[in-house]
């Protein structure tokens, strides 16, 4: 099983560079998730791999080898679609055996492969049917049946699952889960769902604007990102972000905002003082503040109950602080009502800090 | 049973429709119930529709390539058989090439980037208006000289021997040289109306074939042909039609053997011997492209992507 790597990858449109150089390594068997907004040249990247856009400047190895002058065919990939990619004149099991009748295969390793995979993916009753013929949890089935059936080394996946509705998606990313952990292959993943990254990778790659902006375990992301792009871009809802004066007062660091004065730990003050900011975006997750009327003032948050989120057991709030938005997750039975301001204290380890003009983390 | 209920239509609504009926479908039963009479039967004017059907007409017509000789006849003087072959050759393979060159031609203008491409795409256009009166001197002048071959040279003789023609070898006269005028004028409308159902075939299914290992022509023949097949059964049926059917530039180039039915019939009908053969040659040049339209059009059934892509 290979290793990929790439190597500086550029691609232009034109004169328009829409990816920058990219440097990834990718090690075997692992799940690689590439995330990020709509335009940040995941599917790009995805799709240099494939062979599907030619690469403008840099290399694609692949166990060593370079690879980005070679055909789509020649690259010992399978991929998944965004929008399926069936061919409609086939029914499921030629769709599936597609690959290996181009390569000749004898029809009785054909039948047995095509049988061992729609097994696998529940499609047994379904083989003679033509993709019309089916529902969209089922094609979307049969287009990774396509790619399993093919003993490729690499699975590529271009937001496979983007098309379903939200039920059928949770669905399909257990049992993509549960896939991973059976088939053990490289497989590269892009989506601009950060659920699905957080989920299913072993790492987690986040573009912006053609540019990696930090990649790691899904934990590591979620701990310490690099910047305000990735803090905000991981975590449902998202990271809330405030903007603070750095006070030093006796031995401590204070982050002073509209509304807010709190204590920085140690750790993060200390940073904070190296770098010398006396400005700084402050960084808190709604699942770090919690509801909690007796913190001290210099640890916690006064809001300003806005609007009520109810999603069952748990209700998002978002209120107002100091003429920002904030939003904070609270278990739905706590009496709350709209206007009312609460206190909520703020994990010392879920607080960060950014740069405002880079806005790197501090 | 309730939901079968229909408005109540004005009867004259009735009548209109069955009068237009009784246009489109009288000549044509006319021609048939004639194609099968005796000509002491049709000019008598009696009978109407009762008649004793016989098929000396079809006999009497088809009279050079029936394997048995007519009774009624004392010796075969038109070739109308062999007329009828030719259209049949000539319609069937222009209408293949036609499809064959057209299909390549509109895949690339939909899907490759080259210079000059719009203007291919549009002077393929352009084509069409031209008359194909105006194709006619040009071309049956290049087609009588600038395309003759001596009997003398080596190929000469083999040209000969494989197409036919006459002593000195030209296009003039040959069914090569009508089929490549045909392909010609009906090309450009081929290609256009193949374009159009080319642009619908999802560009992810062609991406996903190349990542299943398929090379550029297995995309095309496996992937794209069987999806574009609505688009290859209406065009192959419009250029049967105008193959078929087509007068001006037959008659120009055509000659003794290689004459298609519309000339024979134009240049005979006078020297027939009597109505019913004119009436049965009537129905025999209806039939085939009425065979070829039945069976095309089974192929044209809409929805041929359904379920390709999630839209």
């Amino acid at each position: 099983m290979p290793t990929i790597r790439l190597e500086n990858l550029v691609k232009r449109y034109g004169v328009v560079e829409v990816l920058h150089g990219i440097e990834l390594e990718m090690a075997e068997h692992e799940f690689t998730v590439l995330v990020g907004p709509s335009g940040c040249g995941k599917s790009t990247t995805l799709r240099m791999l494939a062979g599907l856009e030619t690469v403008s400047e840099g290399e694609i190895y692949m166990d060593g080898q370079p690879i980005s002058a070679k055909d789509p065919k020649d690259r010992d990939i399978a991929m998944v679609f965004q929008d399926y990619a069936l061919y409609p004149h086939m029914n499921v099991a030629r769709n599936m055996s597609f690959s290996l009748r181009l390569q000749k295969t004898p029809q009785n390793v054909i039948d047995k492969k095509v049988k061992e995979v729609a097994e696998m993916l529940g499609l047994s009753d379904f083989l003679a049917r033509k993709p019309g013929e089916l529902s969209g949890g089922q094609r979307q089935r049969v287009a990774m049946g396509r790619a399993l059936c093919r003993d490729a080394s690499t699975f590529l996946f271009d937001e496979p699952l983007s098309n379903l509705d939200a039920k059928l998606r949770g669905q399909m990313r257990a049992e993509l889960a549960l896939m991973r952990q059976n088939v053990k292959k490289n497989m590269i993943y892009v989506t601009h769902d950060q659920i699905e990254a957080m989920t299913l990778a072993d790492r987690i790659v986040v573009m912006h604007g053609g540019h990696i902006q930090q990649q790691g375990t899904p934990t590591e992301l979620f701990k310490n990102p690099v910047n305000k792009f990735v803090a905000g871009f991981l975590g449902s809802p998202p990271m809330n972000f405030l903007e603070a004066d750095l006070v030093e007062d006796g031995g401590d660091l204070r982050a002073k905002g509209q509304g807010f004065d709190i204590r920085l730990p140690d750790a993060l003050a200390a940073r904070a003082k190296a770098k010398a900011v006396h400005q700084a975006t402050l960084g808190v997750r709604p699942s770090d503040l919690e509801f909690d009327a007796n913190a001290p003032s210099d640890q916690s948050l006064d809001l300003n109950v806005v609007v009520s989120e109810y999603i069952g057991a748990q209700s998002v709030l978002i209120c107002d602080c100091g003429g920002a938005k904030v939003t904070v997750e609270l278990k739905s039975e706590t009496p709350i009502a709209l206007g009312e301001t609460l206190r909520f204290a703020v994990r010392p380890e879920g607080l960060h800090l950014f740069d405002k003009t880079t806005e790197m983390a501090l | 049973m309730a939901d079968t209920t229909y408005d109540r239509q004005n009867p004259a609504f009735y009548v209109l429709i069955a009068i237009l009926i009784l246009m489109s479908v009288g000549p044509v039963i006319i021609l048939l119930a004639n194609s099968m009479r005796l000509d002491v039967d049709i000019t008598s004017g009696v009978g109407g529709l009762i008649f004793m059907p016989t098929i000396r007409n079809y006999e009497t017509a088809l009279c050079d390539i029936l394997w048995y000789e007519p009774e009624h006849l004392r010796f075969c003087q038109i070739r109308f058989g062999g007329a009828f072959i030719n259209s049949i050759i000539i319609a069937l393979i222009s209408t293949a090439l036609t499809l064959i060159f057209g299909c390549m031609a509109a895949y690339a203008l939909v899907r490759f980037k080259f210079m000059g491409r719009d203007t291919v795409s549009l002077s393929t256009l352009a084509v069409r208006m031209i008359p194909p009166a105006v194709l006619l001197v040009p071309v049956f002048g290049l087609w009588n000289n600038a395309f003759c071959i001596d009997n003398d040279t080596l190929v000469g003789g083999w040209i000969r021997d494989t197409f036919g023609g006459r002593g000195d070898v030209c296009l003039a006269g040959t069914h090569s040289g009508i089929i490549i005028v045909y392909v010609a004028m009906n090309l450009p409308f081929v290609i256009w109306i193949l374009q159009s159902f080319i642009v619908q075939v999802p560009k992810s299914l062609e991406e996903a074939a190349r990542v299943d290992g398929a090379g550029p022509f297995q995309v095309f023949f496996l992937v794209v042909l069987p999806l574009i097949k609505p688009g290859l059964a209406a065009a192959s049926i419009f250029t049967f039609r105008i193959a078929w059917n087509e007068y001006l530039l037959a008659s120009a180039l055509a000659d003794r053997d290689t004459m298609t039915v519309p000339i024979l019939i134009v240049n005979n009908a006078s020297e027939f011997d009597g109505l019913g053969t004119i009436f049965a040659t009537g129905m025999l040049l209806a039939i085939p492209p009425i065979l070829f339209t039945l069976f095309a059009s089974r192929q044209i059934i809409t929805g041929m992507t359904a379920g390709a892509v999630k839209g």
